[in-house]
């Protein structure tokens, strides 16, 4: 017995009572709608048919007024008007169960009273009830366990994190060149999905090694979020990823974009431990389904679309990407002449000065039909002959953290540099006009603005953005992250400072990260 | 009220609106019961007053923003003392030369294979290893150690004298006269960290001698701290020792087999070998010169290796071979001397001699 409930249940508690307090909650308190409330009041027992036709008071015939039903025998009564009570000692029925609420309500103790079993019925009616409505899962927030409780209780100092506090945020000491992996770590520790994931302890290691780079980021999670103020020293996770990604082993300079997707791949492998088991209980090992926690967040779908330009018939993949890498003006790949948004005008919020290219304008770019040379022919399946087609890339999936890549580092045969073009990109991303279905108005190239969107699903706003100063051969790597909403600050290895929007939005941009605004249940 | 049948058609708009009062005050006072009975539950429940949080500690937790200062309010650059422990070699190195030691340490820098190159051919001329010795020198004089290490190495080589190279070198140079003074090394080698058998309690004693050599040594009356495979002793003295020390039934030795399956690597035991390598460089891993490279196949994580560093053949490759290269020096001398000892026992195993892994990586 918990020490919310109270002894009065156990002479309740006899013979077949879970299944009437079951029936009193799903006909009562939570039924799946008003029909299915009738009909089962006229399905189920005949006992309660008779009497039960209305849920209304049977001492005053009112319905509101907090009304409650006897657990005992079928009675209504308000208890406002305390009919309910009267009952109770008339009857000597001493629970009674609020039909608004499902609450139980002990007239000895003369309180609500929460019982372990009691609740547990409830809440396994309350989502049968959900389910038809159609509502499906609602979220509920975390009770502690008796334990749980126990040991918080003993441990009475706590920090609580409000806007104008430093937890979750930690410098990152330079281990000798390695500014590119502590803005890659800044950036992942400050995804707010990867955060709570980690935080709330869902890693389940299947490694037999010390060697798990997913257990070193949940460590890496727990020093930032200690409290400690001195900056923290990395190289546990050096060590791990110079072993598992041999390719960026070695004491130089080293790109972040390259690091980035190489620590999400070893993220990835090691997660493996963690998919989910699928409704079949199989666990699902398919590489092309993976359900770890990278996957789900950081895995889109680009897809591909080529159509033949002799019969118009389309072919189209789908492919996975991590990142969407995007050419810049001022490159040696031809820029496509800016659209109506060169202007001025504000799209995406980007009013910055007319001629400056924005975000938005590399990804049509990116997204536009390309038409593919005629040194470039593609074999049609429909006119089984080789043809000239166009192609053209789209998002088919977003996913739920964007990590945009603008090609700043040049390696053409000509020339190798670093391209310093200013490259304007918004606080709030609407990545409508890129998706797939949108496709069709753009098929000719036309950019068309979408009037109104509705639809809230493809918002993005900027949570971290990496930053290069320097050249090709050797520059130093820092970082931007957002934190509590609206609060930015500058990573500079192991010096964290307060930043302005204005020093994020004015800074040159290499890599800029975005996390969708509405998650949804899948 | 009851809840009759009306219909709203013959009511005027005071009514009407009466009626929408109603309603509306009874959804919020549902409401408010709502929230009644969660915050009632809560405080039952007593998770209520969790939210609480200790008022002194919080104000420690302000953000600063000042300049000159970061946001825990502390002054730039003055992180540059901060040391931390290599899991490669476990040795405390400056945390901002942490990526170059390494690099080396792990043998993937441009210069680690001249540098374990060297640390064999000069370790083939002597019987020992005093490997740690050399690569101490070659990371001075790559500062890897902290600001301090000016001092620290200077001590580290007065300390070293009795068992520094320089010593062994000497005598390696004077090649005449053997036996007598390349054998004395191991037994100064060890007299620091032989373990005395008279102070150890039965219990120990077999814990002890289940995984080490345990032979007691003439000179210096201590066990020998090497693996049980440890080339300067032989198996007969091995089991004379057990006899002496367990008693007559507790004489036998593991089987070579075991020993070859307790070898898979894990961190732990890389750490663990490497500060045996130091002292006395046992050599537990012989046979695995074919098992390292297997191992290292099967975990070679990298797709497209940038640079071809067929040296690098896994960091798994140290527990299982020692000849892995994967750590600097210390595992380059070793490996030479598994090659030795392997020719001394018995060809169990289908092991090419370890100096032809380095024939490959030349």
């Amino acid at each position: 017995m918990s020490p919310a409930g109270c002894s009065h249940v156990n002479a309740y508690k006899v013979d077949n009572w879970r299944q009437n307090l079951r029936v009193i909650y799903q006909c009562f308190v939570w039924s799946g709608s008003a029909e299915a409330r009738r009909r089962k009041v006229l399905q189920n027992d005949v006992r309660w048919t008779a009497l039960a036709k209305s849920c209304i008071c049977h001492m005053c015939g009112a319905h509101l007024n907090r009304l409650h039903s006897c657990l005992s025998c079928v009675f209504f009564g308000c208890f406002t008007k305390k009919h309910i009570h009267e009952h109770a000692k008339n009857k000597r029925h001493n629970l009674a169960i609020d039909l608004l609420y499902g609450g139980i309500y002990c007239f000895v103790c003369q309180d609500y009273i929460y019982d372990k079993e009691m609740e547990q019925i409830a809440k396994e009616e309350q989502r049968k009830a959900w389910k038809l409505q159609g509502v499906g899962e609602k979220y509920s927030t975390w009770e502690p366990t008796k334990r749980e409780l126990e040991l918080l209780r003993h441990n009475p100092k706590r920090r609580k994190i409000t806007t104008n506090c430093t937890i979750g945020l930690r410098g990152l000491i330079n281990l000798g060149n390695t500014c590119f992996m502590n803005c890659i770590v800044q950036a992942l520790t400050h995804t707010p999905l990867l955060r709570d994931f980690f935080l709330s302890d869902r890693h389940k290691c299947e490694m037999q090694s010390n060697s798990c780079l997913v257990c070193e980021m949940s460590q890496l999670f727990q020093e930032f979020y200690s409290g400690h103020r001195w900056p923290h020293i990395p190289f546990r996770l050096l060590h791990l990823v110079w072993t598992h990604a041999r390719h960026l082993a070695g004491y130089e300079q080293q790109d972040a974009h390259e690091f980035l997707i190489a620590a999400l791949d070893v993220l990835h492998r090691h997660c493996k431990g963690d998919t989910t088991r699928d409704d079949n209980g199989k666990k699902a090992n398919n590489p092309n389904h993976c359900s770890c926690i990278i996957d789900q967040i950081f895995t889109g779908g680009l897809q591909s679309d080529v159509t033949c330009q002799v019969c118009h018939g389309v072919s189209t993949t789908i492919d996975p990407f991590w990142d969407i890498s995007l050419d810049l003006p001022g490159s040696s790949t031809p820029f496509w002449p800016l659209s109506p948004g060169g202007d001025g005008s504000t799209v995406n919020g980007e009013s910055h000065l007319s001629g400056a290219t924005t975000l938005t304008d590399c990804l049509r770019r990116f997204t536009r039909p390309e038409h593919l040379g005629s040194s470039a022919k593609i074999k049609c399946g429909g006119c089984h002959s080789y043809q000239e087609s166009t192609k053209q890339l789209t998002m088919k999936k977003l996913p739920i953290v964007a990590c945009f890549h603008l090609k700043r580092f040049e390696h053409s045969a000509k020339l190798r540099r670093k391209i310093t073009t200013y490259v304007s990109f918004p606080l709030e991303l609407d990545m409508t006009p890129f998706i797939a279905s949108s496709k069709e108005s753009r098929m000719n190239g036309q950019y068309q603005q979408t009037v109104e969107v509705l639809n809230n699903d493809n918002k993005y706003s900027l949570f971290a953005v990496v930053n290069h100063q320097g050249t090709l051969e050797s520059g130093h790597y820092t970082s931007f992250i957002r934190q509590h909403k609206d609060q930015w600050f500058k990573c500079d290895d192991a010096i964290i400072t307060k930043a302005s929007i204005k020093d994020v939005l004015d800074s040159e941009g290499y890599l800029l990260f975005y996390h969708k605004q509405f998650l949804e249940y899948e | 009220m009851k809840m009759e049948d009306m219909s709203l058609s013959g009511l005027d708009n005071t009514k009407l609106e009466a009626l929408a009062q109603d309603i509306y005050s009874d959804l919020v006072e549902d409401a408010c019961l709502g929230l009644c009975f969660e915050v009632h539950r809560a405080v039952k429940q007593g998770y209520f007053f969790l939210d609480d949080t200790d008022q002194e500690s919080m104000k420690d937790f302000e953000i600063v923003d000042q300049p000159g200062v970061d946001i825990f309010g502390q002054v730039y650059n003055q992180w540059k003392n901060k040391e931390c422990v290599c899991p490669n070699c476990n040795r405390s190195i400056a945390a901002s030369r942490f990526a170059p030691h390494l690099e080396k340490c792990l043998g993937m820098g441009r210069n680690s294979s001249r540098i374990a190159n060297r640390r064999i051919a000069s370790s083939n001329n002597m019987n020992n290893k005093s490997e740690s010795d050399q690569e101490d020198n070659d990371d001075v004089n790559d500062n890897d150690w902290s600001y301090g290490s000016e001092k620290k190495a200077k001590k580290r080589k007065s300390d070293k004298n009795p068992n520094s190279p320089r010593r062994s070198k000497s005598v390696k140079h004077k090649n005449g006269e053997l036996s007598n003074s390349v054998n004395a090394d191991p037994y100064k080698y060890n007299y620091n960290t032989g373990i005395n058998y008279e102070t150890l309690g039965p219990d120990e004693l077999r814990s002890l001698l289940t995984t080490q050599c345990g032979v007691i040594s003439e000179h210096t009356k201590k066990m020998c701290t090497r693996s049980q495979r440890c080339p300067q002793h032989t198996d007969e003295q091995r089991r004379a020792v057990r006899v002496f020390l367990l008693g007559p039934s507790a004489s036998s030795l593991p089987d070579a087999d075991t020993m070859v399956e307790s070898d898979c690597y894990d961190a732990s035991d890389g750490q663990v070998l490497m500060s045996r390598l130091q002292w006395d460089g046992s050599s537990d891993i012989s046979p695995s010169d074919s098992a390292s490279s297997k191992a290292s196949t099967n975990n070679s994580d990298s797709k497209k290796p940038k640079k071809k560093k067929k040296m690098s053949l896994g960091l798994n490759s140290t527990g299982g071979g020692g000849g892995g290269s994967g750590s600097g020096g210390g595992s380059s001398s070793q490996s030479s001397l598994v090659g030795q000892s392997n020719r001394k026992k018995k060809p169990k195993l289908p092991v090419p001699p370890a100096p032809s892994i380095y024939d490959n990586l030349n």
